[in-house]
Protein backbone atom coordinates (compact mmCIF):
# COMPACT_ATOMS: atom_id res chain seq x y z
CA UNK A 1 0.00 0.00 0.00
CA UNK A 2 1.34 3.29 -0.86
CA UNK A 3 1.29 6.35 1.54
CA UNK A 4 -1.73 7.90 -0.21
CA UNK A 5 -4.27 4.45 0.55
CA UNK A 6 -2.76 4.68 3.82
CA UNK A 7 -4.03 8.15 4.73
CA UNK A 8 -7.29 7.12 3.24
CA UNK A 9 -7.75 4.06 5.44
CA UNK A 10 -6.44 6.40 8.45
CA UNK A 11 -9.17 9.55 7.27
CA UNK A 12 -12.16 7.27 6.54
CA UNK A 13 -13.29 6.30 10.22
CA UNK A 14 -10.98 9.58 11.80
CA UNK A 15 -13.44 12.41 10.03
CA UNK A 16 -16.80 11.33 11.23
CA UNK A 17 -15.12 10.37 14.65
CA UNK A 18 -13.44 13.76 14.72
CA UNK A 19 -16.13 15.93 13.44
CA UNK A 20 -18.56 13.91 16.31
CA UNK A 21 -16.07 15.76 18.90
CA UNK A 22 -16.23 18.86 17.56
CA UNK A 23 -20.02 19.41 17.35
CA UNK A 24 -19.74 18.68 21.02
CA UNK A 25 -18.89 22.38 22.26
CA UNK A 26 -21.30 23.75 19.95
CA UNK A 27 -23.95 21.19 21.16
CA UNK A 28 -23.25 22.68 24.68
CA UNK A 29 -24.35 25.81 23.51
CA UNK A 30 -27.47 24.87 21.68
CA UNK A 31 -28.39 22.82 24.50
CA UNK A 32 -28.46 25.83 26.64
CA UNK A 33 -29.57 28.85 24.11
CA UNK A 34 -32.42 26.02 23.35
CA UNK A 35 -33.09 25.83 27.01
CA UNK A 36 -33.52 29.52 27.44
CA UNK A 37 -35.37 30.05 24.39
CA UNK A 38 -37.88 27.23 25.77
CA UNK A 39 -37.91 28.63 29.50
CA UNK A 40 -38.15 32.05 27.78
CA UNK A 41 -34.79 33.57 28.97
CA UNK A 42 -31.78 34.30 27.03
CA UNK A 43 -29.47 31.59 28.02
CA UNK A 44 -25.96 31.98 27.94
CA UNK A 45 -25.19 35.00 25.42
CA UNK A 46 -22.30 37.10 27.82
CA UNK A 47 -18.92 34.98 26.98
CA UNK A 48 -17.88 36.23 23.33
CA UNK A 49 -14.27 36.32 21.40
CA UNK A 50 -12.32 39.67 21.76
CA UNK A 51 -15.19 42.02 22.70
CA UNK A 52 -17.61 40.26 20.52
CA UNK A 53 -20.38 38.87 22.30
CA UNK A 54 -20.66 36.62 19.29
CA UNK A 55 -24.07 35.14 20.98
CA UNK A 56 -22.27 33.24 23.82
CA UNK A 57 -20.91 30.63 21.54
CA UNK A 58 -17.50 31.81 23.72
CA UNK A 59 -19.25 29.55 26.37
CA UNK A 60 -18.28 26.01 25.55
CA UNK A 61 -14.44 27.15 25.36
CA UNK A 62 -15.04 28.84 29.48
CA UNK A 63 -16.62 25.72 30.48
CA UNK A 64 -13.89 23.34 28.96
CA UNK A 65 -10.99 25.43 30.88
CA UNK A 66 -13.05 25.30 33.84
CA UNK A 67 -13.16 20.91 33.23
CA UNK A 68 -9.66 21.01 32.90
CA UNK A 69 -8.68 23.61 36.02
CA UNK A 70 -11.03 21.78 38.49
CA UNK A 71 -9.71 19.84 41.27
CA UNK A 72 -9.50 15.88 40.08
CA UNK A 73 -10.86 14.23 43.31
CA UNK A 74 -10.90 10.50 44.04
CA UNK A 75 -13.04 9.65 46.99
CA UNK A 76 -11.05 7.85 49.74
CA UNK A 77 -12.84 4.47 49.25
CA UNK A 78 -13.53 4.52 45.90
CA UNK A 79 -12.01 1.66 43.92
CA UNK A 80 -9.20 4.05 41.82
CA UNK A 81 -8.58 1.91 38.98
CA UNK A 82 -12.15 1.08 37.67
CA UNK A 83 -13.05 4.80 39.10
CA UNK A 84 -10.63 6.16 36.90
CA UNK A 85 -11.39 3.69 34.14
CA UNK A 86 -15.45 4.17 33.80
CA UNK A 87 -15.40 7.13 31.85
CA UNK A 88 -13.21 6.66 29.14
CA UNK A 89 -15.05 3.35 28.58
CA UNK A 90 -18.32 5.79 28.05
CA UNK A 91 -16.26 7.95 25.84
CA UNK A 92 -15.18 4.94 23.90
CA UNK A 93 -18.13 3.38 23.34
CA UNK A 94 -19.72 6.72 22.51
CA UNK A 95 -17.22 7.28 19.75
CA UNK A 96 -16.49 4.08 17.84
CA UNK A 97 -20.18 3.92 16.76
CA UNK A 98 -19.77 6.81 14.02
CA UNK A 99 -16.97 4.24 12.19
CA UNK A 100 -19.16 1.92 10.50
CA UNK A 101 -22.34 5.00 9.54
CA UNK A 102 -21.95 5.35 6.01
CA UNK A 103 -21.86 9.40 5.64
CA UNK A 104 -21.50 10.10 2.11
CA UNK A 105 -21.27 8.36 -1.70
CA UNK A 106 -18.18 7.11 -3.01
CA UNK A 107 -16.30 9.74 -3.66
CA UNK A 108 -13.00 10.18 -6.50
CA UNK A 109 -9.83 10.74 -4.50
CA UNK A 110 -6.42 10.77 -6.30
CA UNK A 111 -7.68 8.58 -9.38
CA UNK A 112 -9.16 6.15 -6.45
CA UNK A 113 -13.34 5.78 -5.85
CA UNK A 114 -13.40 6.51 -1.82
CA UNK A 115 -16.17 5.35 0.10
CA UNK A 116 -17.57 7.63 2.68
CA UNK A 117 -17.80 5.26 5.74
CA UNK A 118 -15.04 4.46 8.12
CA UNK A 119 -15.33 0.27 7.74
CA UNK A 120 -18.42 -0.86 5.67
CA UNK A 121 -18.38 -3.94 7.45
CA UNK A 122 -21.17 -6.68 6.66
CA UNK A 123 -22.57 -6.46 10.39
CA UNK A 124 -22.81 -2.40 10.41
CA UNK A 125 -26.11 -2.27 12.55
CA UNK A 126 -24.86 -5.04 14.68
CA UNK A 127 -21.35 -3.39 15.86
CA UNK A 128 -23.36 0.16 16.68
CA UNK A 129 -25.92 -1.93 18.76
CA UNK A 130 -22.94 -3.68 20.38
CA UNK A 131 -20.62 -0.21 21.13
CA UNK A 132 -23.62 0.96 22.82
CA UNK A 133 -24.16 -1.92 24.88
CA UNK A 134 -20.82 -1.40 26.17
CA UNK A 135 -21.29 2.30 27.72
CA UNK A 136 -23.40 0.07 30.64
CA UNK A 137 -20.23 -1.06 32.11
CA UNK A 138 -18.97 2.56 32.15
CA UNK A 139 -21.81 3.51 34.13
CA UNK A 140 -22.31 0.92 36.12
CA UNK A 141 -18.52 0.42 37.19
CA UNK A 142 -18.72 4.54 37.79
CA UNK A 143 -21.81 3.43 40.30
CA UNK A 144 -19.89 0.90 42.10
CA UNK A 145 -16.67 2.41 42.22
CA UNK A 146 -17.35 6.01 43.58
CA UNK A 147 -18.63 3.68 46.62
CA UNK A 148 -21.77 5.73 47.42
CA UNK A 149 -24.91 4.25 47.26
CA UNK A 150 -26.43 6.92 44.89
CA UNK A 151 -23.62 6.75 42.57
CA UNK A 152 -24.41 2.81 42.65
CA UNK A 153 -28.47 3.35 42.56
CA UNK A 154 -27.50 5.26 39.17
CA UNK A 155 -25.68 2.82 37.92
CA UNK A 156 -28.83 0.07 38.97
CA UNK A 157 -31.33 1.85 36.78
CA UNK A 158 -29.17 3.01 33.91
CA UNK A 159 -28.22 -1.28 33.63
CA UNK A 160 -32.10 -2.16 33.92
CA UNK A 161 -32.82 0.48 31.50
CA UNK A 162 -30.32 0.14 29.02
CA UNK A 163 -30.94 -3.47 28.46
CA UNK A 164 -34.92 -3.56 28.22
CA UNK A 165 -35.20 -1.04 25.81
CA UNK A 166 -31.96 -2.30 23.41
CA UNK A 167 -34.71 -5.50 22.83
CA UNK A 168 -37.70 -2.75 21.50
CA UNK A 169 -34.62 -1.02 19.25
CA UNK A 170 -33.20 -4.31 17.68
CA UNK A 171 -36.16 -5.47 17.03
CA UNK A 172 -37.24 -2.06 15.61
CA UNK A 173 -34.33 -2.36 13.64
CA UNK A 174 -34.91 -5.77 12.07
CA UNK A 175 -37.65 -4.42 9.96
CA UNK A 176 -35.46 -2.17 8.61
CA UNK A 177 -32.90 -4.87 7.89
CA UNK A 178 -36.10 -6.51 6.15
CA UNK A 179 -36.65 -4.57 3.89
CA UNK A 180 -32.78 -3.68 2.65
CA UNK A 181 -32.35 -7.69 3.42
CA UNK A 182 -28.97 -6.73 4.65
CA UNK A 183 -27.29 -5.41 7.76
CA UNK A 184 -24.59 -3.24 6.14
CA UNK A 185 -25.49 0.45 6.67
CA UNK A 186 -24.19 1.36 3.08
CA UNK A 187 -27.12 -0.44 2.00
CA UNK A 188 -29.40 0.37 4.07
CA UNK A 189 -28.81 3.62 2.84
CA UNK A 190 -28.77 2.56 -0.60
CA UNK A 191 -32.21 0.55 -0.19
CA UNK A 192 -33.97 4.15 0.65
CA UNK A 193 -32.56 5.92 -2.71
CA UNK A 194 -34.90 7.06 -5.31
CA UNK A 195 -38.11 8.16 -3.60
CA UNK A 196 -39.52 9.86 -0.42
CA UNK A 197 -41.47 7.01 -0.35
CA UNK A 198 -38.61 4.78 0.13
CA UNK A 199 -37.10 6.43 3.00
CA UNK A 200 -38.22 3.22 5.67
CA UNK A 201 -39.80 5.91 8.21
CA UNK A 202 -42.72 6.51 6.01
CA UNK A 203 -43.92 2.25 5.09
CA UNK A 204 -42.35 1.51 9.23
CA UNK A 205 -43.56 4.39 10.78
CA UNK A 206 -43.92 2.63 14.04
CA UNK A 207 -40.45 1.23 13.71
CA UNK A 208 -39.02 4.53 14.13
CA UNK A 209 -40.88 5.95 16.67
CA UNK A 210 -39.77 3.02 18.52
CA UNK A 211 -36.24 3.34 17.38
CA UNK A 212 -36.09 6.71 18.43
CA UNK A 213 -37.86 6.39 22.09
CA UNK A 214 -35.62 3.64 22.59
CA UNK A 215 -32.26 5.92 21.40
CA UNK A 216 -34.01 8.72 23.73
CA UNK A 217 -33.33 5.80 26.30
CA UNK A 218 -30.30 4.25 25.43
CA UNK A 219 -28.40 8.02 25.65
CA UNK A 220 -29.62 8.20 29.17
CA UNK A 221 -31.41 11.82 27.79
CA UNK A 222 -34.55 12.85 29.46
CA UNK A 223 -37.18 11.47 29.66
CA UNK A 224 -35.11 8.84 30.68
CA UNK A 225 -32.12 10.08 32.43
CA UNK A 226 -33.20 7.80 35.47
CA UNK A 227 -29.32 7.32 36.09
CA UNK A 228 -29.17 10.69 37.31
CA UNK A 229 -32.10 11.85 38.15
CA UNK A 230 -30.46 15.14 40.60
CA UNK A 231 -34.01 15.08 42.38
CA UNK A 232 -33.23 11.69 43.91
CA UNK A 233 -30.14 10.53 43.36
CA UNK A 234 -28.07 13.96 43.60
CA UNK A 235 -26.54 13.27 40.52
CA UNK A 236 -26.64 9.56 39.95
CA UNK A 237 -23.73 7.50 38.31
CA UNK A 238 -21.49 10.37 38.34
CA UNK A 239 -22.01 12.18 41.74
CA UNK A 240 -18.76 12.04 42.74
CA UNK A 241 -16.54 12.75 39.64
CA UNK A 242 -15.22 16.20 39.22
CA UNK A 243 -12.90 18.00 36.89
CA UNK A 244 -11.98 16.10 33.44
CA UNK A 245 -13.24 12.66 34.44
CA UNK A 246 -16.90 14.60 34.73
CA UNK A 247 -15.99 16.25 31.91
CA UNK A 248 -15.88 12.67 29.54
CA UNK A 249 -18.83 11.89 30.64
CA UNK A 250 -20.77 15.08 29.72
CA UNK A 251 -19.11 14.42 26.65
CA UNK A 252 -19.75 11.32 26.02
CA UNK A 253 -23.13 11.77 26.16
CA UNK A 254 -23.36 14.62 23.50
CA UNK A 255 -21.71 12.28 21.43
CA UNK A 256 -23.50 9.53 21.86
CA UNK A 257 -26.98 11.86 21.10
CA UNK A 258 -25.15 12.44 17.79
CA UNK A 259 -24.13 8.87 17.08
CA UNK A 260 -27.78 8.03 18.00
CA UNK A 261 -28.89 10.92 15.32
CA UNK A 262 -27.02 9.84 12.64
CA UNK A 263 -28.19 6.28 13.50
CA UNK A 264 -31.52 7.01 12.46
CA UNK A 265 -31.08 9.01 9.45
CA UNK A 266 -29.39 6.18 8.46
CA UNK A 267 -31.90 3.72 9.47
CA UNK A 268 -35.13 5.69 8.57
CA UNK A 269 -34.44 8.70 6.46
CA UNK A 270 -32.25 7.96 3.77
CA UNK A 271 -28.95 8.60 5.26
CA UNK A 272 -27.31 11.10 2.83
CA UNK A 273 -29.22 10.67 0.12
CA UNK A 274 -31.96 13.25 -0.71
CA UNK A 275 -34.81 11.77 -4.04
CA UNK A 276 -34.04 13.59 -6.25
CA UNK A 277 -30.33 14.64 -6.17
CA UNK A 278 -27.77 12.51 -7.62
CA UNK A 279 -24.21 13.31 -6.71
CA UNK A 280 -21.39 13.13 -8.85
CA UNK A 281 -17.79 13.62 -8.58
CA UNK A 282 -16.33 15.29 -5.72
CA UNK A 283 -18.61 18.23 -4.76
CA UNK A 284 -21.80 16.12 -5.04
CA UNK A 285 -19.73 13.90 -2.53
CA UNK A 286 -19.43 16.64 -0.23
CA UNK A 287 -22.83 17.91 -0.63
CA UNK A 288 -24.32 14.66 0.49
CA UNK A 289 -21.96 14.71 3.66
CA UNK A 290 -23.80 18.20 4.39
CA UNK A 291 -26.83 16.71 3.58
CA UNK A 292 -26.35 14.00 5.93
CA UNK A 293 -24.86 16.60 8.60
CA UNK A 294 -28.12 18.82 8.21
CA UNK A 295 -30.24 15.89 8.95
CA UNK A 296 -27.93 14.73 12.27
CA UNK A 297 -28.48 17.87 13.39
CA UNK A 298 -32.28 17.81 13.07
CA UNK A 299 -32.27 14.76 15.34
CA UNK A 300 -29.96 16.34 17.66
CA UNK A 301 -32.57 19.80 17.76
CA UNK A 302 -35.49 17.05 18.46
CA UNK A 303 -33.19 16.10 21.49
CA UNK A 304 -32.72 18.84 23.07
CA UNK A 305 -36.05 20.15 22.08
CA UNK A 306 -37.64 16.93 24.00
CA UNK A 307 -35.11 17.37 27.57
CA UNK A 308 -36.50 20.57 27.60
CA UNK A 309 -40.44 19.83 27.63
CA UNK A 310 -40.71 16.26 29.04
CA UNK A 311 -40.63 15.86 32.77
CA UNK A 312 -39.25 12.69 34.12
CA UNK A 313 -40.42 9.17 34.01
CA UNK A 314 -41.19 7.41 37.46
CA UNK A 315 -38.60 3.96 37.18
CA UNK A 316 -42.49 1.50 36.96
CA UNK A 317 -43.68 3.90 34.15
CA UNK A 318 -40.05 3.75 32.72
CA UNK A 319 -40.12 -0.38 32.78
CA UNK A 320 -43.61 -0.72 31.57
CA UNK A 321 -43.17 1.32 28.68
CA UNK A 322 -40.23 -0.58 27.48
CA UNK A 323 -41.79 -3.96 27.59
CA UNK A 324 -45.46 -3.35 27.46
CA UNK A 325 -45.74 -0.79 24.72
CA UNK A 326 -42.23 -0.37 22.87
CA UNK A 327 -41.74 -3.92 22.46
CA UNK A 328 -44.59 -5.16 21.35
CA UNK A 329 -45.35 -2.23 18.81
CA UNK A 330 -41.85 -3.15 17.40
CA UNK A 331 -42.89 -7.12 16.93
CA UNK A 332 -45.94 -5.41 15.37
CA UNK A 333 -43.55 -3.38 13.08
CA UNK A 334 -41.74 -6.56 12.06
CA UNK A 335 -44.24 -8.53 10.70
CA UNK A 336 -45.93 -5.36 8.58
CA UNK A 337 -42.48 -5.15 7.58
CA UNK A 338 -42.49 -8.50 6.36
CA UNK A 339 -45.63 -8.47 5.21
CA UNK A 340 -44.75 -5.82 2.93
CA UNK A 341 -41.83 -7.50 1.72
CA UNK A 342 -43.75 -10.51 1.14
CA UNK A 343 -46.21 -8.60 -1.31
CA UNK A 344 -43.70 -7.10 -2.96
CA UNK A 345 -44.83 -3.73 -1.87
CA UNK A 346 -40.92 -2.66 -0.79
CA UNK B 1 3.14 -14.36 9.04
CA UNK B 2 0.72 -11.63 8.35
CA UNK B 3 -0.73 -8.70 9.93
CA UNK B 4 -4.09 -10.47 10.69
CA UNK B 5 -2.70 -13.63 12.29
CA UNK B 6 -0.67 -11.25 14.46
CA UNK B 7 -3.79 -9.68 15.80
CA UNK B 8 -5.51 -13.16 15.92
CA UNK B 9 -2.52 -14.66 17.82
CA UNK B 10 -2.72 -11.77 20.29
CA UNK B 11 -6.01 -11.80 20.39
CA UNK B 12 -5.84 -15.29 21.52
CA UNK B 13 -2.64 -14.47 23.98
CA UNK B 14 -5.02 -11.84 25.71
CA UNK B 15 -8.15 -14.03 26.19
CA UNK B 16 -6.04 -17.01 28.11
CA UNK B 17 -4.53 -14.65 29.86
CA UNK B 18 -7.39 -12.94 31.10
CA UNK B 19 -9.37 -15.97 31.23
CA UNK B 20 -6.32 -16.91 34.08
CA UNK B 21 -6.93 -13.25 35.78
CA UNK B 22 -10.78 -14.22 36.03
CA UNK B 23 -9.83 -17.35 37.73
CA UNK B 24 -7.48 -16.08 40.27
CA UNK B 25 -8.22 -12.43 41.15
CA UNK B 26 -9.68 -11.91 44.72
CA UNK B 27 -12.36 -9.44 43.49
CA UNK B 28 -15.32 -11.09 42.31
CA UNK B 29 -15.81 -7.45 39.99
CA UNK B 30 -12.56 -7.51 38.65
CA UNK B 31 -12.98 -11.56 37.95
CA UNK B 32 -16.29 -10.46 35.76
CA UNK B 33 -14.40 -7.74 34.49
CA UNK B 34 -11.80 -10.09 32.92
CA UNK B 35 -13.93 -12.42 31.68
CA UNK B 36 -15.55 -9.42 29.22
CA UNK B 37 -11.76 -8.91 28.22
CA UNK B 38 -11.95 -12.25 27.26
CA UNK B 39 -14.98 -12.65 25.40
CA UNK B 40 -13.87 -8.97 23.66
CA UNK B 41 -10.65 -11.39 22.41
CA UNK B 42 -12.70 -13.83 21.37
CA UNK B 43 -15.23 -11.72 19.09
CA UNK B 44 -11.34 -10.28 17.71
CA UNK B 45 -10.80 -13.87 16.81
CA UNK B 46 -14.12 -14.80 15.37
CA UNK B 47 -13.93 -11.38 13.21
CA UNK B 48 -10.16 -12.29 12.19
CA UNK B 49 -11.97 -16.06 11.16
CA UNK B 50 -14.42 -14.46 8.93
CA UNK B 51 -17.59 -14.98 11.53
CA UNK B 52 -18.53 -11.00 12.67
CA UNK B 53 -21.99 -12.34 12.85
CA UNK B 54 -20.54 -14.60 15.36
CA UNK B 55 -18.41 -11.93 16.78
CA UNK B 56 -21.31 -9.05 17.23
CA UNK B 57 -23.37 -11.74 18.76
CA UNK B 58 -21.07 -12.67 21.58
CA UNK B 59 -20.39 -9.28 22.33
CA UNK B 60 -24.22 -8.20 22.45
CA UNK B 61 -25.44 -11.15 23.94
CA UNK B 62 -22.68 -12.52 26.29
CA UNK B 63 -21.12 -9.24 26.89
CA UNK B 64 -23.67 -6.68 27.07
CA UNK B 65 -26.45 -8.48 28.15
CA UNK B 66 -25.60 -11.85 30.14
CA UNK B 67 -22.55 -10.68 32.12
CA UNK B 68 -23.87 -6.74 32.96
CA UNK B 69 -26.44 -9.20 34.81
CA UNK B 70 -23.77 -11.24 36.65
CA UNK B 71 -22.65 -7.66 37.10
CA UNK B 72 -25.72 -6.61 38.44
CA UNK B 73 -25.99 -9.30 41.10
CA UNK B 74 -22.49 -9.26 42.05
CA UNK B 75 -22.60 -5.77 42.68
CA UNK B 76 -26.24 -5.63 44.67
CA UNK B 77 -24.78 -8.92 47.05
CA UNK B 78 -21.75 -6.33 48.08
CA UNK B 79 -18.91 -9.33 47.52
CA UNK B 80 -15.90 -7.47 48.14
CA UNK B 81 -13.46 -10.53 48.40
CA UNK B 82 -13.77 -14.27 48.25
CA UNK B 83 -15.34 -15.89 51.36
CA UNK B 84 -14.14 -19.36 51.82
CA UNK B 85 -11.90 -20.66 49.56
CA UNK B 86 -10.74 -23.91 52.04
CA UNK B 87 -11.98 -27.07 49.98
CA UNK B 88 -13.52 -29.25 52.45
CA UNK B 89 -13.24 -32.41 50.58
CA UNK B 90 -9.63 -33.77 49.99
CA UNK B 91 -10.72 -35.70 46.91
CA UNK B 92 -11.73 -32.31 45.04
CA UNK B 93 -8.12 -31.06 43.85
CA UNK B 94 -7.23 -34.82 42.41
CA UNK B 95 -10.96 -34.41 40.47
CA UNK B 96 -10.07 -30.63 39.50
CA UNK B 97 -6.64 -32.15 37.84
CA UNK B 98 -7.94 -34.98 36.15
CA UNK B 99 -10.29 -32.50 34.33
CA UNK B 100 -8.05 -30.01 33.67
CA UNK B 101 -5.83 -33.17 32.26
CA UNK B 102 -8.67 -34.23 29.81
CA UNK B 103 -10.02 -30.64 28.88
CA UNK B 104 -6.24 -30.06 27.66
CA UNK B 105 -6.24 -33.75 25.77
CA UNK B 106 -9.41 -32.75 23.95
CA UNK B 107 -8.36 -29.19 23.25
CA UNK B 108 -4.76 -30.39 22.10
CA UNK B 109 -6.32 -32.75 20.13
CA UNK B 110 -9.11 -30.53 18.56
CA UNK B 111 -6.30 -28.26 17.90
CA UNK B 112 -4.13 -30.46 15.55
CA UNK B 113 -6.62 -31.67 13.38
CA UNK B 114 -8.23 -28.28 12.50
CA UNK B 115 -4.25 -27.34 11.73
CA UNK B 116 -4.50 -29.79 8.94
CA UNK B 117 -8.05 -28.31 7.42
CA UNK B 118 -7.15 -24.85 7.42
CA UNK B 119 -4.63 -23.24 4.21
CA UNK B 120 -1.42 -21.61 4.45
CA UNK B 121 -1.93 -18.85 6.55
CA UNK B 122 -3.85 -20.99 9.36
CA UNK B 123 -6.81 -18.25 8.93
CA UNK B 124 -9.88 -19.93 6.17
CA UNK B 125 -10.00 -17.16 3.13
CA UNK B 126 -12.91 -14.14 4.34
CA UNK B 127 -16.38 -14.86 3.58
CA UNK B 128 -18.36 -12.77 5.77
CA UNK B 129 -21.04 -14.89 6.27
CA UNK B 130 -24.31 -13.91 7.37
CA UNK B 131 -27.23 -14.98 4.78
CA UNK B 132 -25.70 -18.57 5.03
CA UNK B 133 -26.05 -19.07 8.50
CA UNK B 134 -29.48 -17.46 8.30
CA UNK B 135 -29.96 -20.20 5.57
CA UNK B 136 -29.25 -22.75 7.32
CA UNK B 137 -30.79 -21.45 10.21
CA UNK B 138 -34.14 -21.15 8.45
CA UNK B 139 -34.16 -24.05 6.42
CA UNK B 140 -31.78 -27.14 7.43
CA UNK B 141 -31.59 -26.19 11.49
CA UNK B 142 -35.12 -24.74 11.16
CA UNK B 143 -36.73 -27.58 13.71
CA UNK B 144 -33.81 -27.96 16.16
CA UNK B 145 -33.82 -24.04 16.30
CA UNK B 146 -37.19 -23.87 17.26
CA UNK B 147 -36.98 -26.82 19.84
CA UNK B 148 -34.22 -24.61 21.19
CA UNK B 149 -36.83 -21.83 21.19
CA UNK B 150 -39.26 -24.04 23.07
CA UNK B 151 -37.21 -25.10 25.68
CA UNK B 152 -35.60 -21.93 26.58
CA UNK B 153 -39.86 -21.07 26.98
CA UNK B 154 -40.06 -23.37 29.25
CA UNK B 155 -37.03 -22.85 31.45
CA UNK B 156 -38.14 -19.27 31.39
CA UNK B 157 -41.92 -20.26 32.86
CA UNK B 158 -40.26 -22.92 34.96
CA UNK B 159 -38.18 -19.91 36.38
CA UNK B 160 -40.81 -17.83 37.12
CA UNK B 161 -43.59 -20.53 38.46
CA UNK B 162 -40.57 -21.46 41.28
CA UNK B 163 -39.57 -17.87 41.79
CA UNK B 164 -43.53 -17.66 42.46
CA UNK B 165 -44.57 -20.18 44.31
CA UNK B 166 -42.31 -19.16 46.90
CA UNK B 167 -43.90 -15.90 47.47
CA UNK B 168 -47.41 -17.17 47.53
CA UNK B 169 -46.72 -19.10 50.55
CA UNK B 170 -47.44 -15.97 52.41
CA UNK B 171 -49.88 -14.39 49.98
CA UNK B 172 -52.14 -17.00 48.53
CA UNK B 173 -55.54 -17.54 49.98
Amino acid sequence: MTAADWAIVVLRPLVPVLGAAMAVPVLTWAERRGAGMIQDRPGPNRVGFFGWRAFGLGQPLADALKFFFKEDITPDNADAFLYTLAPWIVMFSALVGFAVIPYGPSIPIAGRSVPLVGADVPIGALFIFAMAGLSVYGIVLAGWSSNNKYSLMGGFRSAAQVISYELAMTTAAAGVFLSSSSLRLTRVVEAQQGSLLRWNVVPQFFGFLVFTIAAFAETNRVPFDLAEADAELVGGYHTEYSAFKFGAFFMAEYIAMTVGSAFIVTMYFGGWSLPFFHPRGLVGGLVSVAVFAAKTAFFLGVFIWVRWTLPRFRYDQLMRLGWKVLLPLAFANLLWAALLVRTGVL
Amino acid sequence: MNAARLIFDLAGAIAVVFAGVMVVHRNPIKSLLAIVVTFFALAVGFVLLSAPFLAAIQVIVYAGAILVLFLFVTMLLNLQTEEETADRRPFQRFFALVGIVAFAGMLLAAVRRSGEAAGSSGLPPATGAIEPLAQALFSRAALPFEAVSVLLLASLTGAYILMRRERSGSAAP
